[in-house]
Parts: C-alpha cells; structure tokens; sequence
C-alpha cells in the first residue's frame, strides 16, 4: 500500500524528467504509475476483506514521538477506493495521450496529474490522522495547480483560486478536527481512536462540527458548492478524474469513514441529510439550465454529490449500503460523461447544447456509450443507475416526508438534465456553427480508439451493474465490515417487487416527463428566477472585505514613516523590560560571575554606540557600528566562547562591508527637521529600550533554570564524537535548527538578489508574469451563470 | 527664511549624476598595493577558512565560520582586482548546500535512525595517523557552501549596484 502510494508520487518525477523527449507519450507512464493501485484489487478480492479479518496494515515511522507516522490501512472501503482511483486515473492518462495536444506542456500535466492521484491514494488509505490531514490538503493543492493548468486563461486562474480557497478553509477545519479527535480519543490512528472516550468527550460537537466544514466543502455542499462549477476549467481528462473517483468524493470519504465516529450523535444526520438532499435538489436545478455540457455535468456532480452525503449521512447500514452501490455507480457513470463531453467537444469543437443535434448518425459508438452513462445517470433500468435510485428512495422513506418530495423532484429534474444531455444526439444533424455562422469543424468523424475505450469500459461497467446486480453487491459488501454493514441483509435488484420505492419511481418519471414536455417553459422560469443570495455573491463580497481590511492594516502599520516604526518598536522593547521587572523584581539583586576584565569592553561598545550618534557621515556611522561588534566579539572572548567570538567577529566583517556597498548607492545624511520635544521623547524612548532589553535579558538569564549546558558538556562526546561542543550541539543534537537556519539564509540571498535585480531599470518585468487583479477576478464571476 | 533656501539649493547643486567621477567602490580597483596583498592574503584566508571547516568538530570553526571567512576572502579579491574568484554564479552553491545537508540528513533516515543522527568513526593511516571522521563534516560542508554561496551572492549583488546620484558628504 505504502508502494501505491509512493508509486504515482515517485512516477511525477519520472515523468516530469522524461516529459520533453517523450511528450504526450508520457501519459503511458503516468497510466504505469497507476498500477501499483490497481494491484490493490487483489487484496480487495480476497476473503478476508469481506469476513473482516484483519485488514492490511503498514507502518513507516516518520516523527513516532509526536504519533506522527504512515500508517496505511486497508479495510474493504479504503482498499474498494483506491482501487476505484486507480482505475479511473489510469484511464484518465490513457485517455488525455489521445485527447490533448501535442503542443500540451506534459512536463507539468501528467507531474500535477499523478502528485493528485497520489496524494488522493494516500487520503483514502492513510490511518494516522495527521497524514490524512496532509493528504488532503496535498489534493488541495494539486487539484489547484490542475484547474489552473491553463493559466493564461484568466477563468482557469480564477476557477482555481476558488477552489484552492474554498477546500483550503475545509481543510483547517480538518487540521481541527484531526486535533481535536486524537486529544479525546488518545491516539492518532483513526482505527485505535477510543470511540466512547470521543463520544464522552466536550470535544465531541467540536471536532463534529469541524469534520463537516471540511467533508462540506471538499465535497461541494450546499454553501461551499461554488467552487466545482468553475473547476470545470480544467482539461476534461482532469474533470472527468476530479468528479468521479477524487477530489469531491474525499468528502464523501470523510463522512463514510468518520460516520462510525459521530454517526451515533443526532447533530450528525440533522446537518448532513438535510443539507445533501437540498444540494442535490438545488446541483439539477441549476444543471437543467445549463447549456455547456460539461458545465451541466459540473452540476450534476453537486447534485450526485448531495445524495452520496445524504445516504451517508444517515449512518445506518441501509444507507452506507446505498451509498457504497451508488458510489460505484456514479464514478462509472459520471467519469464516462465527461470523456464523452471531451469527444465531443474534439470531435465537433463545441460544447454547447443548442449548436450540436444529430451526432448520433456522426458519431455513432459514442452514442452508445454515451446513452448507456447517461441512462444510468438518469436512474433509468437496467442500468446501475436505476438501482441505486431505488436504494436512495429506500433510504429516505425511513427519513421523512419532507426528504421523499425534494428526493424525488431532484431525481426528476436528474432525468429531465440527462435527456437535454442525450437530445444532442437525436434529430437532424446541423453541423456545429460559431456565432457568425462559420463552420466549427470542416468534417466530423468518429473518435480513434484512444478516446472511445477509457468510456465504453466504463459505461460498460455502469450496464454490468445494471444486468449483473450481483457484481455492484459483490464489489460494495467488499466495503461492509469498514463501514458497518456486514450484516445489513438487502440485496442489489432491478425487480424487487410493486415497493413504495418503486410508486416513487413512477411519480418520477411523471415529473420528468412534465418537464420535459414543458422544457421551453422550465427554462423560461429559470432564466427569470433569480435567487436574491447566492454563495458567489458572498465569496466575492469576502473577497473584497478581505482585500479592503489588508490594504487598510498595511496602511495602518507599514505606512509610518520609518522614525515612527522605529519608536513603535523601541517602545515595545522598552515595555517588555518593564514588565519583567514588574514580574521579576529581584533581577536588581547584584549579578555575580560577571568578571570585572569586562568593563573595559562595556565602556568601549558604550563608546562606539554614541560614536554612532554623533557621526555626521555614512562611512564612519558604519565604521562605529562594526566597532559595537567588534566589541561584543571581545566580549565572548573574555567569556572564554572562541566559537561564537569567531562567528561574531566574521559577521561583523561581512556586514560592514555589505552596509558600506549598499550606503555607496544612498544619499548623504539629512537630519530630519526635529523639535525640542521631540528630541527629548525619543532619547526617553531609546534609554527605556537600551533598559528595558537589558532588563529583559538579565531577567531570562535568572529564570532559565535549570541551564541545559550541563548535559550537552557532558553528552557531545559521547554522543556526537566531538570536541567542541557547540559544534557538535550545531550539525548533530540541533541539526534541524541548522538546516532550518541555513534555508533561511539561502532565502535571504535570493531574496534581497532579486530585490536588487528588480531595482535596475527594465529587468524583471515580463508581461506573461502579471498576475489578474481583484477587479478582473470579480468581473469574471459577475459574467459566469 | 534664507539659509533653508540656500541649504536647497546647495543640495540640488550636489545632487547630479555622475558618469565621470569614480565610485568609491572603484576607488581600490586595481589599486596596486592591495592587488599584491590580497593576492597572498586571499590564499592564507581560503587555506584558514578551510582548516576551520576540517576542524571544526574539535576545535573552535566550523561550516558556518569557514564559510564567512570564505566570502571575506572572495570579496577582498574581488574588490581588489575588480572580478570574481569563480568562474560560477555563487548562486549555485546554495541548492547544491541544502541538497547536500539534507541528504546527509535522510541518509540516517533511510537507515533507521533519527533523522541527521551523525556518525563517527576512527581511522588510521600511516600518513596521518589516527583521525576521527565523522559524517558530521559532510553537513558542515553543506552549510559550508550554503553561507558562501548566499554571502557572495548578496555582496555581488550589492557591488553591481550603480549609484545613479551621490550627494555632498558621501565617498
């Protein structure tokens, strides 16, 4: 598993070297890189899956004493999962060698496609809380640089953002959450989590409340669905990745996998049923009025998405049971569409519903595969689809009145979208058109195999479900003992008798038949129903809140001028000293072990500072300053520190020569027009902070305690095998703290580097490098239905 | 109401471009007496430098002194003879560092230990006699080059600046 996981992870690497001399054949690797995944199936096939034997279970340390390790675990859900991903990413990749083109940066889309995949493999198996909480804001922000693959293009940047936003705020929640759960619960593996401790626990509604926000808006709920729709800028081979098997189902994930946590409160289903169901309603509403097609899949998405949280919101075995069925349907089926869209919008350059009619005769075998994926999406037998429908009726007759009415107009509206999705194929062929009434493509022709087969295996697998009921239960029950259903005795159908679920099917088709009888009616009404609040509307209202409070916060501290910055300071320094002898008022007892031979030294660092003061020229401003150095090195020496006398002694050097090459560019000094009150409230302001840190660090030598030196004296040797001990407290007992320091330094170099580049005039400044102001953004989404 | 008047007008007298005096950074440039020094003290300077790195699990040094002393002496070359030591950009030296600090970092990793556990040994050779080796050095090596390669990169940095006005008081 560990193997699987790493494998994509390390094959972005691969490809991302191999990608200029291979090109869009790279999508073969990237295909490769899949396979350990799919090699999980063996696993899933075998018995112990389903008996619930002991699941597979790996561990790679990675920091043990904070429980921060790789735990991979594969119960029959995470295993069915990462089989499901491993599937539809390989196909993903096959599918885009065909469907991209040539000209494709590959160097960065099979590198971004599979770090995705990755890291959505390592979300669904991952154990340890803390690295599921990695995982996924890995996904985060793969699915980022994803959405954005086409970055010139200011709706893929704009789409991205969004998205990044929008999961990135569900993620914090989950950092929360994860932290909240591992306190109450004792333990950072979700499997060794103390269940009732959690329940018990005052952290329970919390950590609940939190996993929401982040299941919520991974998976595109009702106020956090705004993102998805323009996600759709992605490549399709993406969407079709994104939709299906990752990004939105990790929410999904979320809850199926903490629903054995929280699943026992009532606050758990009062908050998830109502709000999928509402989503699904709301995702086909808004899908019927779409006339992209892949917009209108987008919104599909939302609305599948909703009924996947509302059955597993419930938190019972019937409707884990549903959901796990209907989670298979859905990735055969939604995956499928969205290649097709990509055919089509290949094949006839357009993807708008009103320009295609008749492809049917054109494109004949995609016709098929697309009415058996579309069939199943409209919930219409003997596809999957259908039964699965059937199990959701099921589900929420036992849920309420309420949750059956918006259940079956959301369904209906399902159906009254695929057909609008299927008519482009029925009717006379028109060749597509632009809006000046050229010709779109010269010649339509059938899709080569590269693009066909990735959706005709998987709307192949949508009618085996379909046919072969017995197949989806198979594959779902392998997910039962990981999610609590084992014992649940209900059984995949197409015919299970005249059941209310079935009356409630009927009264569907009803619907769906009214509405699209009336469809120029139905889209009438929604052209000219507009809601008066929309989460666009307030995503962009926080957007510009946010702007507006930061440039009013750098205004507010960063605008001083740099006297008054310096006072501020000062000032801080000053209060800090104050309040350690407020504190601490026995650091005024007299300090021994101080050795007299210092006071020389003290005098002349005095000596230099005033120097400063009274300097009335760069150079020997400077000058004076590095004697303050200088001094402080002749400090440490007489404190018997060679080492850090040494360092202070060669920082000083290197500082003074890089202020006198930087003072060699500045003007001369100006004294600043000053008055006598002034003057006098900043010597006041500097004396209280030369006090005050003084204070300050007196007051930190004396509570120090008890001093660490000791042990290192006594443990260098024996444990680092040196002899200077700070040496050896520097590359071995504190090795991190070094290598941290040392990426500080680099980042220094290159930053003030390129501030200097930037200065010079006519470098640095590219036109493709301009980033889209707020005002752009904005106009953006104001034009987006 | 007057000597501010003129104090403005003197400051706008001084304040010109000057294409045809020399920076006070030009000032050494090929300066001959420091050019004969530097030449010697740049070596004794680098061979320190170098001694300190070597030595410094034992003795006062170490990558991060080693390094400063390093780019002392590449700076007093390069002032003095107006070129750089090197034929690379300095810039380089820094990933090469990190890499290098951080391999020697995983290396321990990878083996089952802490991550940057640092290893040592004994060896003797009739050259040198017995010498401690410790993998400790590699990762002062790292921070070695970390620090020359950021110090000579912000000092070049800074010595390509032109100054575009000088004004009375300065060089």
């Amino acid at each position: 598993m560990t193997l699987a996981v790493l494998f994509p992870l390390l094959m972005a690497a691969v490809c991302g070297l191999l990608a200029r001399p291979l090109g869009r054949r790279s999508g073969y690797l990237a295909a490769l890189g899949f396979v350990p995944a799919l090699l999980l199936a063996v696993p899933l096939a075998g018995n112990s899956v389903e008996a619930g034997g002991t699941p597979l279970a790996q561990v790679t340390n990675w920091v043990p004493e904070l429980g921060l390790n790789f735990a991979f675990r594969g119960d029959g859900f995470s295993l069915l999962f990462a089989v499901l991903i491993g599937v539809i990413g390989a196909l993903a990749s096959l599918y885009s060698v065909a469907y991209l083109s040539p000209h494709e940066r590959f160097g960065r889309f099979y590198p971004y496609l599979l770090l995705f995949g990755g890291s959505m493999l390592g979300l669904v198996l991952s154990d340890n809380l803390i690295a599921l909480f990695g995982f996924w804001e890995m996904t985060s922000v793969t699915s980022f640089l994803l959405i954005g693959l086409w970055h010139t293009r200011s709706e893929a940047r704009d789409g991205a953002i969004k998205a990044f936003l929008v999961s990135a705020l569900g993620g914090l929640g989950l950092l929360a959450a994860v932290a909240l759960l591992s306190v109450a619960g004792g333990s950072t593996l979700l499997s060794e989590l103390d269940l009732e401790a959690v329940r018990a626990s005052p952290l329970f509604v919390p950590a609940l409340l939190l996993t929401l926000l982040a299941a919520l808006t991974k998976s595109a709920q009702l106020p956090f669905h705004l993102w998805l729709p323009t996600a759709m800028e992605a490549p399709t081979p993406v969407s079709a990745f994104l939709h299906s098997a990752t990004m939105v189902k990790a929410g999904v994930v979320l809850v199926a996998k903490f629903g054995l946590i929280f699943g026992s409160s009532p606050l758990w289903s009062g908050i998830i049923v109502p709000l999928g169901v509402a989503t699904m309603f709301w995702g086909s509403w808004r899908a019927l009025k779409q006339t992209d097609l892949k917009a209108l899949l987008a919104f599909s998405t939302v609305s599948q998405l909703g009924l996947l949280m509302a059955l597993y919101g419930l938190a019972d075995a019937e409707g884990r049971f549903a959901a796990t069925t209907h989670l298979l349907n859905h990735a055969a089926f939604k995956a499928a569409l969205f290649f097709v869209v990509g055919i089509i919008d290949h094949e006839t350059g357009t993807r708008e519903t009103f320009r295609l009619s008749g492809l049917r005769r054109k494109l004949p075998l995609t016709f098929v595969v697309a009415g058996l994926a579309t069939l199943s999406m409209a919930g219409l037998p003997p596809l999957g689809g259908f039964i699965s429908k059937e199990l959701f009726y099921e589900a929420m007759l036992h849920a309420g009145p309420g949750f059956i009415a918006v259940a079956v107009i959301g369904s209906a509206l399902t159906l009254a979208y695929c057909a609008r999705l299927i008519r482009i194929f029925f009717g006379d062929f028109r060749a597509p058109e632009d809006d000046g009434g050229r010709l779109l493509k010269s010649e339509i022709h059938e899709a080569g195999p590269g693009l066909l087969l990735p959706p005709a295996l998987l709307a192949g697998a949508a009618l085996l479900f379909g046919v072969l009921p017995a197949s989806a239960e198979w594959l779902a029950r392998r997910a039962g003992t990981a999610l609590g259903f084992a014992g649940y005795e209900g059984h995949l159908e197409l015919w299970h008798g005249v059941t209310p679920a079935l009356l409630l099917t009927l009264l569907t088709w009803g619907l769906a038949a009214l509405l699209v009888w009336q469809t120029a009616r139905v889209y009438f009404l929604q052209v000219h129903l507009e809601f008066p609040v929309s989460s666009n509307r307030i995503y962009r209202g926080l957007l510009i809140g946010l702007e507006t409070l930061a440039s009013r916060l750098i205004a507010g501290t960063q605008g001083l001028a740099l006297p008054d910055q310096l006072r501020i300071t000062l000032a801080a320094a000053g209060l800090m000293g104050g309040y350690a002898v407020w504190r601490a008022p026995q650091v005024f007892q007299p300090l021994e072990g101080v050795p007299l031979s210092t006071l020389p030294i003290a005098v002349l660092l005095v000596a230099g500072a005033l120097g400063v003061l009274l300097s009335r020229n760069r150079l020997t401003a400077v000058v004076l300053t590095g004697l303050t150095g200088f001094g402080s090195a002749v400090a440490f020496l007489a404190m018997r520190a060679p080492d850090l006398a040494l360092t202070q002694l060669l920082i000083e050097a290197v500082t003074v020569i890089l202020f006198l090459l930087v003072f060699r560019s500045l003007p001369g000094f100006r004294s600043l027009p000053r008055g006598r009150t002034r003057q006098i409230i900043d010597v006041g302001l500097a004396g209280a902070a030369g006090i005050g840190t003084t204070l300050l660090i007196l007051a930190s030598l004396r509570f120090l305690s008890p001093p660490i030196s000791p042990y290192y004296l006594e443990n260098a040797y024996k444990g680092g095998g040196g002899k200077n001990v700070v040496n050896v407290l520097l590359v071995d007992f504190r090795g991190w703290d070094t290598l941290g320091e040392v990426m500080v330094v680099a980042m220094v170099a290159l930053a003030v580097g390129s501030l200097v580049r930037l200065g010079r005039r006519g470098e640095a400044r590219s036109e493709n490098d301009t980033a889209p102001t707020l005002p752009d953004l904005l106009d953006l989404q104001e034009r987006r239905p | 109401m007057s000597p501010k008047r003129s104090s403005t007008k003197r400051a706008k007298q001084a304040v010109r471009t000057v294409p045809d005096r020399p920076r006070p950074g030009d000032l050494l440039i090929n300066d001959p007496i420091l050019k004969t020094i530097s030449r010697a003290a740049f070596a004794l300077v680098l061979l320190f430098a170098l001694l300190l790195l070597w030595r410094g699990h034992n003795a006062p040094g170490g990558g991060f002194i080693a390094g400063l002393m390093t780019v002392c002496a590449l700076i007093l070359h390069r002032i003095a003879n107006g070129d750089s030591a090197l034929r690379v950009d300095p810039v380089k030296f820094i990933p090469w560092g990190l890499a290098l600090s951080f391999i020697t970092g995983l290396v321990p990793y990878l083996l089952g230990r802490p991550f940057l556990k640092s290893d040592y040994g004994y060896l003797t050779t009739a050259l040198t006699g017995e010498f401690e080796w410790a993998t400790a050095l590699l990762f002062d090596l790292g921070v070695y080059l970390v620090v020359v390669g950021a110090g000579l990169a912000l000092a070049y940095a800074l010595i390509e600046v032109k100054p575009t006005e000088l004004v009375e008081g300065d060089g």
